[in-house]
């Protein structure tokens, strides 16, 4: 493709990317905003106070660090539990496998608020006060899907004839497994972990019918809009960003650790 | 798949890794590592469920030992490099353990958080808690708030004559007021050109997409109402009517840009409003940083509201309560939470506090502080609505609100 | 079917592995969303507790209908919008990082996921400062005189972009973007590029080239990618809340009211099961829509004239 489809697509890429980036260039530029007030949303001037203090918001640290703990839990048991039913759905095939399939694609396919509404009735209804238990079970319901969708799939596109190999030379099936398969899934698992891992720690909607008193990141966040915007609130989502974009750079050669893959 | 070098000799095999350690399976593990030890404290803290810090607000069991407070955002005096807040005060002063937590946004988002347990019979993790006064009147009326301790609480006799013994709480048993104010019209004198007047002011088509109004429902309806002639000491339906059909078609027509909570902050800083429903500590506050910014109350009338402290069912540190209540009360803490936060103080002797320090004299004659007789005359206040009532109300509220 | 003892074994294998999922899966999801359905047909049965009382109350649906209705429709408005605006620029995207990207296919791929990795509520936060009135969003469209013609097109109201329908697409669209782009290129990756090199060689612009190879092969992902996108960001509740007005929230700012402000449960759930039905059926829509793909001849059809 040459000349003007190619300065057309260049275009319209470039746009996309602007679309994309547009709110991170704010976040970024923000960090070192030194805002008049208590809302740091208007462009006052330069500073580097705000990162010598990334933590001087504690109330923000505090649901930073709820975020963090409950996100790595939840990645932790949907990972776990994804990862036996990958395991079973694509190894051992029981009967009802395509069942179960869509039964694990369900969830997908409901907005976030649908989940959130039934979640909040169970919880009613099992007079289960609302806090880091009903967060944590929440989250890892709805990262259950995703990690063992994206495990089933990193499955499915295995050489079965590795182990098969393995076993001809003399391992039994478990260990063939533990030897050979495990290791290689090992960018899946990261995947999946990442994915549960980002998806629960960024989660609004669900947390805000099930989290009762705890406040998670996006909940702080959402509370201050309505009473002080921190430059810390910038710096920290600068940081998160330059984290990310690190593992993300460093995972890149073991696959692309898309949302939501296919 | 990549293959790996050999290893001793033996011909390279697809997709098994070497044993050897590389860079980065080291970094890995060393990444692993530093994570767990840094996140192991935090999660198994989340997992117990218990406080650390002074400011962690994920519920807990017992708290042992703390007294728990929930507040509105910005309500008290904070921490200055010189000068240590009340928080840290009354901390230093009393050896209780108080946490004193900001985490009350919207008043109905918060019942609807504390609902679900207290209406099982199970106590919350507060022992106190400073909630708009409709919201006590209702918490009092289901039962679910313990009579304030008020025998070990003698600066409760401070309070200002106005405020005492209100219609939803005859004898003062349940409530103990923690600050009141007006809401009113705040705007922006640069954005609209000329000094306003009045509630009509905020239908002006030349503000047009550059006014809101408050999500609390007394306080808009209330300011309406007033405009409209009506009384609002006993609100009627039928009365309510008229304003709840200007509210709508406002909104309709894309006169109100937005519906606010404490938000409408940003808004006026930010240019994007012009005019708007505030409340008046909030807007002294501000006119700090933005000196254009102005608080009108109406002609027709302002609507005053009181915000009230009031301990659920259940509470396990009345007695601390009890001493933080009384603290709050000693006239000169009232003076210091009162210059910080420029709402009207329900104790009396602030402003003569305030007169005598040059550094806060301004204030002692700030009339939206301490209401002279000319303010006074132009201030009501929104009387109760029976439950169902209030749902009616609500739901013509949330059908313009909510769209 | 007559199994062997192995064979047996690992079934019971499968099901000890499957358990525990599926109890997590069955408590949490399908016995609560199943029982939405008995609650939005109960009543409150007082104002403030929580107990309801299953009454066949169709009226949770018909009040909910007619209040929310409109919502409803303007919710599915905005992700279709959004959706649209969302594949114009997700297609070019996708087709440069897969033919011309090389090797930094991953890393390309990596830099369109890596916004969804930060928060969405300070990404919406940061639309705010863009897209406020004395932003430098607003100031560039003044800048290039184009505000008559926004407020003519009806992109802008009264010279403003906060708050009005164009700033939720917006926030709408750049929050779908990866999640449009990301199996786009998935499907592009099927493609054999010499496809395109024998269509170009056949004398065939790039327009061309894309209506008649890339589209039709990659229409199986595209299907995917639509339903990806339509679906939360009819259900989103971030972007009305912040970048929106009253005349533009959408349904889960209204089921979200319904259920923390009002505390009308049964009302709340007879909405969100709206919801669920209104995607079943779009999804439904789409896999009948593949269905007819593949009998009129499939992704091997290059259909080519």
């Amino acid at each position: 493709m040459r000349g003007f489809g190619s300065w057309l697509l260049a275009l319209v890429s470039a746009l996309a990317f602007a679309l994309l980036y547009a709110p991170i260039v704010v976040m970024v530029l923000f960090s070192f905003n030194a805002p008049r007030g208590r809302f740091n949303l208007v462009w006052q001037g330069f500073t580097l106070a705000n990162w010598r203090q990334p933590l001087a918001d504690a109330a923000l640290t505090q649901a930073f660090l709820t975020s963090l703990a409950l996100a790595l839990a939840a990645a932790v048991l949907a990972v776990l539990l994804g990862g036996l039913m990958a395991l079973a759905l694509e190894r051992l095939r029981p009967r009802g496998s395509r069942a179960i399939g869509l039964l694990l694609a369900l969830p997908l396919t409901n907005p976030e608020i649908v989940l959130a509404t039934a979640l909040f009735s169970l919880f009613v209804d099992l007079n289960l006060p609302r806090g880091p238990l009903t967060l944590l079970l929440s989250h890892s319901l709805f990262c259950l899907s995703y990690a063992a969708l994206t495990l089933k799939a990193r499955l499915a596109g295995f050489d079965p004839s590795l182990e098969l190999a393995a076993q001809d030379l003399g391992a039994t099936p478990l260990a063939a497994f533990r030897r050979v398969t495990l290791p290689l899934l090992v960018p899946g698992l990261l995947a999946a972990s990442l994915l549960s891992f980002s998806l629960s720690f960024d989660d609004y909607v669900i947390s805000s019918f099930t989290a009762g008193e705890t406040v998670t990141l996006p909940l702080y966040l959402a509370g201050a809009f309505q009473r002080e915007i921190s430059p810390q609130i910038q710096v920290l989502s600068t940081l998160v960003l330059l984290v990310s974009g690190v593992l993300l750079v460093l995972a890149t050669p073991l696959g692309p650790s898309g949302r939501r893959s296919n | 798949m990549t293959l790996h070098p050999p290893i001793s000799g033996h011909p390279p095999v697809p997709g098994v890794r070497p044993t050897v350690p590389s860079r980065r399976r080291f970094l890995r593990q060393l990444g692993l590592a530093a994570a767990g030890s840094v996140l192991a404290p935090p999660l198994l803290q989340a997992c117990r469920g218990q406080g650390g810090g002074t400011a962690d607000p994920t519920s807990g069991g017992g708290g042992g030992g703390e007294l728990v407070i929930s507040s509105f955002p910005l309500y008290i005096d904070t921490d200055e490099p010189d000068a240590p807040g009340s928080v840290a005060r009354f901390r230093a002063d009393t050896g209780i353990q108080l946490r004193y937590l900001e985490d009350i946004n919207d008043t109905r988002q918060f019942f609807a958080r504390i609902q679900p347990q207290l209406a099982a019979g199970r106590p919350l993790s507060q022992d106190l808690l400073v909630l708009t006064s409709w919201l006590a009147q209702r918490l009092i009326s289901l039962g679910w708030v313990e009579p304030l301790p008020l025998a070990e609480v003698p600066n409760a006799a401070n309070l200002i004559p106005n405020l005492r013994n209100p219609s939803w709480d005859p004898k003062g048993r349940y409530s103990l007021p923690w600050q009141s104010g007006i809401a009113g019209i705040a705007y922006n004198i640069k954005a609209t050109g000329r000094e306003l007047t009045g509630v009509d002011d905020l239908f002006d088509p030349a503000l047009k997409g550059r006014v809101s109004a408050l999500l609390e429902m007394r306080d808009t309806m209330g300011l309406l109402m007033l405009a409209d002639g009506q009384d609002i000491s006993a609100p009627s339906w039928q009365a309510a009517q008229p304003s709840f059909d200007r509210l709508e078609r406002a909104r309709r027509d894309g006169q109100i840009r937005r519906f606010t909570g404490n938000d409408y902050q940003n808004d006026l800083l930010a240019g994007n409003l012009a005019a708007c429903i505030g409340w008046s500590g909030d807007v002294a506050q501000l006119a700090q940083e933005e000196p254009d910014l102005r608080f009108l109350v109406p002609e027709t009338g302002g609507v005053l509201w009181a915000d009230v402290m009031v301990m659920p069912k259940g509470a396990r540190h009345p007695q601390a309560a009890a001493r933080w209540m009384n603290w709050v009360y000693e006239p000169v803490e009232a003076a210091r939470i009162a210059a910080a936060v420029q709402y009207i103080s329900p104790v009396q002797g602030v402003q003569e506090i305030l007169a005598r320090d040059p550094a806060t004299a301004e204030l002692a004659s700030n009339p939206l502080m301490f209401p002279d007789a000319a303010t006074q005359q132009r201030l009501r206040v929104f009387g109760p609505l029976s439950e169902s009532e209030e749902a009616r109300w609500e739901e013509r509220f949330a059908a313009i609100t909510e769209g | 079917m007559l199994r062997s003892p192995r064979a047996e074994r690992r079934l019971g294998w499968a099901w000890i592995l499957l358990a525990p999922g599926l109890l997590w899966l069955t408590l949490l999801y399908l016995l609560p969303l199943l029982g939405l359905v008995p609650l939005s047909l109960s009543e409150p049965l007082s104002r403030f507790g929580l107990e309801t009382r299953f009454s066949w109350r169709l009226a949770n649906y018909a009040d909910g209908l007619g209040t929310y209705g409109p919502v409803l429709l303007r919710s599915v408005a905005f992700a279709a919008l959004s959706t649209a605006l969302g594949l114009l620029l997700a297609y070019p995207l996708a087709c440069a990082i897969r033919f011309r990207g090389g090797r930094w296919q991953p890393l390309l791929i990596g830099l369109v996921v890596l916004p969804s990795l930060t928060s969405y509520l300070v990404r919406a936060i940061c639309w705010t400062s863009l897209l406020g009135d004395n932003g430098p969003v607003l100031g560039l469209v003044a800048a290039l005189g184009l505000t008559e013609l926004g407020n003519g097109l009806g992109l802008l109201r009264d010279g403003r972009l906060l708050n009005t329908p164009t700033a939720v697409v917006l926030g709408l669209t750049s929050t779908q973007l990866p999640f449009l782009v990301l199996p786009l290129v998935v499907a592009l990756q099927r493609i054999d590029r010499r496809f395109l090199e024998a269509a170009a060689d056949l004398h065939a612009g790039p327009w061309r080239r894309f209506r008649l190879v890339v589209w039709p092969l990659s229409r199986p992902g595209l299907a995917s990618a639509l339903l990806l996108s339509l679906i939360p960001a009819a259900g989103d509740v971030v972007n009305p809340l912040f970048l929106g007005g009253p005349n533009e929230r959408m349904i889960a700012n209204a089921i979200e009211n319904l259920l923390l402000v009002q505390l009308q449960a049964p009302r709340a759930a007879a909405l969100a099961l709206v919801l669920m039905a209104l995607t079943l059926v779009l999804m439904a829509l789409s896999g009948v829509a593949v269905w007819l793909q593949l009998r009129r001849g499939g992704p091997d059809d290059l259909a080519l004239p």
